[in-house]
Formats: structure tokens, sequence, C-alpha cells
């Protein structure tokens, strides 16, 4: 497979990773008056759920069909199409002041496009974990709520420092985080969620690949033997059933399959910090099914 | 042209046997894991084997190198056949719209099953359905005046295969994101999602496609004069493109319906091996079942180490091969042709 389709993989497992229900949705009260009269279009839903989080929804106009199809609070919007297939003629009628998207090359010329047509087009990576806290506190100076998001980027860091502490005293554990069975694909070490199960005592054994979310092989996998799976794919059929049986993979011979939903996890949005404490209850509830041979699974 | 002796044919299959055969060992010690080759030996006489090492070779690696072999076959028979048949050297499995028919089988479910509760393990079932389907519709059409018409039925596989892909596109412009990146990739063809039940069930329509097609293998030589020269030579022309035509989809559509759209195939191996051996279909039909199993056994083998640990579908692999492989193949047969 050549470059061009490898990063596009790459991107759309990357956008896989933003399905599912939504981590949260308690918005921090007010800190300052969004920018008056400021009308934006997002392209995406990691950014859109940072503008509900930061409590600046009313400065939407219009969003992509996922952000549409998956969050309530803008469900009325307009649409103006997907990753895939943004529709310029649907953004320039809404009259924005400003488009925020994230930077894929599926939506590079769009973006070349409406800078052309004088539009504002900020553009907010969303893989590693600075990029994405670094995303929420430029948004938020944008549109006028720094306060609220300095306080969002606060609260997931300092999360993350208690997690790690706790973490730190317990042996570290070798794991792997499947975003997708079939074909496999699991998180490398350009992802937030890296940095997540870094945080949480993890050694992820597919850290060795630079991409976000390269496609490994089974082989790989068994020769990998990590101690802890984390199955976040879309499969209907149950993790624990699924993983059985591959028994000499560590995690399955002890019973640390953990089965988390699409999204719930994996979703490179506002609320990391409730992100990184799911998973890490789901590691706890396995470790205490593990006695009895048995996975978890959350719900 | 080279005249077919029983020991030729003994020679020439010999030869091509051992080519699948290394092939096969091959399959068998490559891949990411860095498995010495003495491990693997050892788990393969152990069939209670156990651990990280039993599993690679017995349910990892060799399920895999069966399942490539029985496509590649699959996928390189039909290719003879059909060319044969059609008498176009341009055919492939593919020509006809039955793989058309089994990727939408195949794509419905991957785009709009996770919705009704089926996940990837309803896809063979979905795309084999597709391709019986296409089948008879293709049967209907074409051979709606009594006679199957090689033109009626290539300008219904060429219209269905346009209809399927407009269909395909369709679904994966509604799909979801994941959803997406799976269509892609089976589009392109991989074997990295194969389940070992499907082996047996290849292997059977594999069987039963070469077991149907052989016995016709004079009488393909003969159709190369064209239909009604080989009507006078006392070919049934009818049931001959009738059993062609059955038996070729229905291993295009195990091939598929498994392991997605892998191309070249069943292009290259037939013209590869009919300019080695000569365009007699008594040698041609066998050679190509091995010709065209050691040649997707060796792609998959690249598919699986070229990036150390990650996966290439095997189909880029056959293309990226077969491209200038074919391209240096018309360059030959023209200059043969005219020199």
């Amino acid at each position: 497979m050549n470059g061009s389709a490898r990063r596009l993989l790459g991107i759309a497992l990357m956008a896989a990773c933003w399905t599912g229900v939504s981590a949260g949705s308690d918005p921090p009260a007010p800190s300052a008056p969004v920018a008056q009269g400021l009308r934006v279009v997002s392209m995406n839903p990691s950014l859109t759920r940072m503008l509900i989080a930061l409590d600046a929804q009313q400065v939407l106009v219009g969003v992509d069909e996922y952000s549409a199809d998956h969050e309530s609070a803008v469900a009325a919007l307009p649409r103006v199409g997907g990753l895939f297939n943004p529709s310029l003629e649907a953004v320039v009628a809404l009259e924005p002041d400003l488009v925020v998207v994230v930077p894929s090359v599926q939506q590079r010329d769009f973006r070349a496009r409406l800078r052309e047509l004088g539009v504002e087009v900020m553009e907010l990576a969303s893989i590693t974990f600075d990029q994405l806290l670094t995303s929420m506190q430029t948004l938020g100076d944008r549109i006028g709520r720094s306060q609220a998001a300095r306080e969002r980027v606060a609260a997931i860091r300092s999360t993350w420092v208690d997690v790690a502490r706790e973490a730190s005293l317990q042996p570290r554990r070798s794991a792997v985080l499947i975003v997708q069975r079939d074909p496999l694909y699991v998180v490398g070490g350009e992802s937030y969620l890296n940095a997540m199960l870094d945080a949480a005592g993890l050694d992820n054994v597919a850290a060795e690949y630079q991409e976000a979310y390269p496609r490994v092989s089974l082989e790989w996998l068994i020769a990998a033997g990590p101690q802890v799976i984390i199955d976040s794919s879309a499969d209907p059929v149950n993790a624990v059933e699924h993983w059985s049986r591959w028994v000499s993979i560590p995690a399955v011979a002890e019973g640390r399959v953990v089965a988390v939903p699409q999204g719930l996890v994996t979703l490179p949005g506002p609320y990391l910090d409730r992100s990184l404490l799911t998973m890490v209850a789901a590691i706890r509830s396995a470790d205490r099914a593990s006695g009895t041979g048995g996975g978890a699974k959350l719900q | 042209m080279k005249i077919l002796t029983p020991m030729r044919a003994l020679g020439s299959l010999s030869v091509l046997g051992a080519v699948l055969l290394v092939a096969l060992i091959l399959g068998l010690t490559a891949g990411p894991s860095g498995l010495g080759v003495g491990e693997i030996l050892s788990v393969l006489g152990d069939r209670d084997a156990t651990g990280p090492a039993a599993d690679i070779v017995l349910r990892v690696r060799l399920p895999r190198v069966l399942l490539g072999a029985l496509v590649g076959a699959c996928l390189a028979v039909s290719g003879v056949l059909f060319q044969a048949m059609l008498r176009n050297p341009l055919a492939d499995p593919y020509v006809l719209g039955v793989s058309g028919g089994a990727a939408l089988g195949g794509i419905l479910v991957l785009s709009l099953g996770s919705a009704i509760g089926l996940g990837y393990e309803a896809v063979p079932p979905a795309a084999f359905a597709g391709c019986l389907i296409t089948t008879a519709v293709l049967y209907a059409i074409a051979g709606a005046n009594a006679r199957v018409s090689t033109t009626s039925l290539l300008l219904t596989g060429v219209v269905f295969n346009a209809f399927a892909s407009a269909a395909i596109v369709f679904l994966a412009s509604m799909a979801g994101l994941t959803e997406g990146a799976s269509i892609f990739l089976w589009l392109i063809g991989s074997l990295s999602s194969i389940r070992t039940e499907v082996t047996g069930w290849v292997a059977m329509f594999l069987v039963l496609g070469l077991g149907s097609t052989f016995p016709l293998a004079r009488s393909l030589n003969l159709s190369a004069l064209g239909g009604e020269s080989a009507e006078q030579l006392g070919v049934d022309i009818d049931r001959q493109r009738r059993v062609v035509l059955i038996a070729s989809s229905l291993m295009v559509g195990a091939a598929v319906s498994v392991a997605g759209m892998i191309g070249f195939v069943g292009l290259i191996i037939p013209h590869l091996l009919r300019l080695i051996l000569g365009p007699d279909h008594r040698l041609l039909i066998p050679a190509s079942a091995f010709g065209g199993a050691a040649f997707l056994v060796v792609c998959d083998a690249i598919a699986r180490t070229i990036l150390d640990g990650r996966e290439l579908p095997v189909g880029a692999i056959t293309a990226l091969a077969g491209g200038p492989l074919f391209l240096w193949l018309l360059r030959r047969y023209h200059q043969r042709v005219f020199s």
C-alpha cells in the first residue's frame, strides 16, 4: 500500500476513535462572555465537543455530519459534510467568521479554498496528548473562553499526575489498546492514548510504531505478548470471547482482557481525565476478575 | 506450438509443484516474530504444541498460507478459463461482474452490519451470496436466447461491475470511518482477516471447479479457433460456456468472499504460464492452479514481513508486482508477434 493510502488509513482510524459516547456533558460555569457575534463552523467531532465542554456551543452555526449525529447539543444545526466530503458551499453559505478543523490530508484543498474565500480557518491537531491540550487552549483563547479552557487543561493534567503517581507504586505491565480487530489496528506511539497507557502504568507494546494507529498483524501481537489487552473496537462479538482462542498471550491466559465500548476511552476530546479514570477502573476490574479467569467488560 | 506429451506435462507440473512447495515453506518461515526454522519444525512436528510459537505457526501462519494458496489457485484457474471462454487476453476473474456482486454483498455487511449486530464473520457468506446472485443474473440475461453469447456476457459483466462499483461508492460514502477503512482494505484484498473455518470451503470450490472444467480442456483448445469452427469440430460450445461460467464464478466468489478483491493474480499467472508452457489448456489449467497458489503465497509473505509487524494488504503487493510484470509480458508478446 502506498504512503498516501497508509496516511488515509491512519487518519481514518484516528477518526474512528472519535466515535461513541460523550464522556460527560456538564460544562464549566462560564468564566467570561463568549466572543460577541462570533459564527463558528466545526468540521470535526473532537473540536465540537471541546466547544460544548467550554460552554460555547452558542457560537456554532454549523457542524460536520458526525457531530450532528452524536452530539445532541448540536443536532439541530446545519450539517456541512464530513471528513471525506466537506461541502464548501454549505460552509460558505453559513457566513462563518471561523472554521475549526483538524489538519487532515483529506481536507487540505477544502481549507485552502476557504482561505482563498477570506474565511478564517483554525487548524487544531488532536493526535498527541500535548497537541490536544494545546488545541483546547488555543480554541478557548480564540472564542473568549480562555479561563474555562485553562481549567479543563489543568484538570486533565492534574488527573494525569495523580493516576501516574498511583500507578508508579505498582509494577509496570505491557499492554495493547485495540482500536479495530479486523483488520487489526492498535494504538501506536504517537497517539495521545499512548500517553494514557503510560500514565496508567502500562507499557504500550506498539509504542515502537511512530504512527498513531498502526495496522499490525496478529502474529506480531501474539509475539509481543501483552499482559493486558484493552479492546475498544466496535465489533459486536464479545472481546473476551474473541481473544480467548489465543491463550499464549499472557493477557488472555491471566484473564486481563478489558472490553471498553468504542469511544468511551478512545475519545480525543475535552474529557481525557475521565477517559483515563475509566480505563484505570476497567483494568482494576479485570485485575479483580483475573483470579476467576475471566475478563472485564465496561458498559 | 509446443506439443504436449505426458512426460512434458508431468515435468512441467513437477517443477511448478516444487515452486509451490518452496513458496509454502517461505510462507511458513516468514513473519515478523523472528521464529527460527528449528522452532517452526519442532512446532509442526508436535500437534499438541502450545505457547506463542505454536499459536503463530499452527494457528496464524499455516491457515493463512493454505488459504492464500487456495485463493491464488482459484483466481488463476478462473483467469485461464475466462480468457479461454471469452477468447479475450484481457479477461480476468473479475471481468464478468461476479466479483462486483461478491464485493457488493461483503461491503453491504461491512458498512451496515454493525447496525444490525453482524460482525466481520458475516462478510464471507454475504459476499458469496452476492456472487451467487450475480452468477444467476448473468446466466439469465446472457443466456436469454438459449445460447450463451460471449459478447452478451462481457457487456453484462461490464455493466454489472459499473453498477456494483457505484453502489459500493455509495455505501462507502454513507459508512462510518471505521467501516470506511475496512471497506478500503477489503477492496484492495487481504488475507489478514481469514478464519480457519473457511479454508475447507474454498478448497471444495477449487476441487469442484478443477474437476468440472479440466475435462473441457481439449474443447477449450478448439474454442481458440472461434465458436463456429469449434462447433464444426464437435465442441458443444453452449455447454462448455455454461460449465465454465458457473465453475469459474463459484471459484471467484469463494476467493473474493474470504480475501476481498485481490487483483492481477488471475490476469498475470495465466499469461505468464501461457508464454512459458504454451496455450494447451490440459496443462495450463493445473499449471495455473500451482502458479497462482505459489504467487499469492509469496506475495502474502512479503505483505506480512516488509513492514516489520505491520500489515500490508496482499492486493497491494500483487498489484505492485503484477503491473510491471504485465507490461513486460505485453512488450514481449508484441516483440514475438511483430518480429
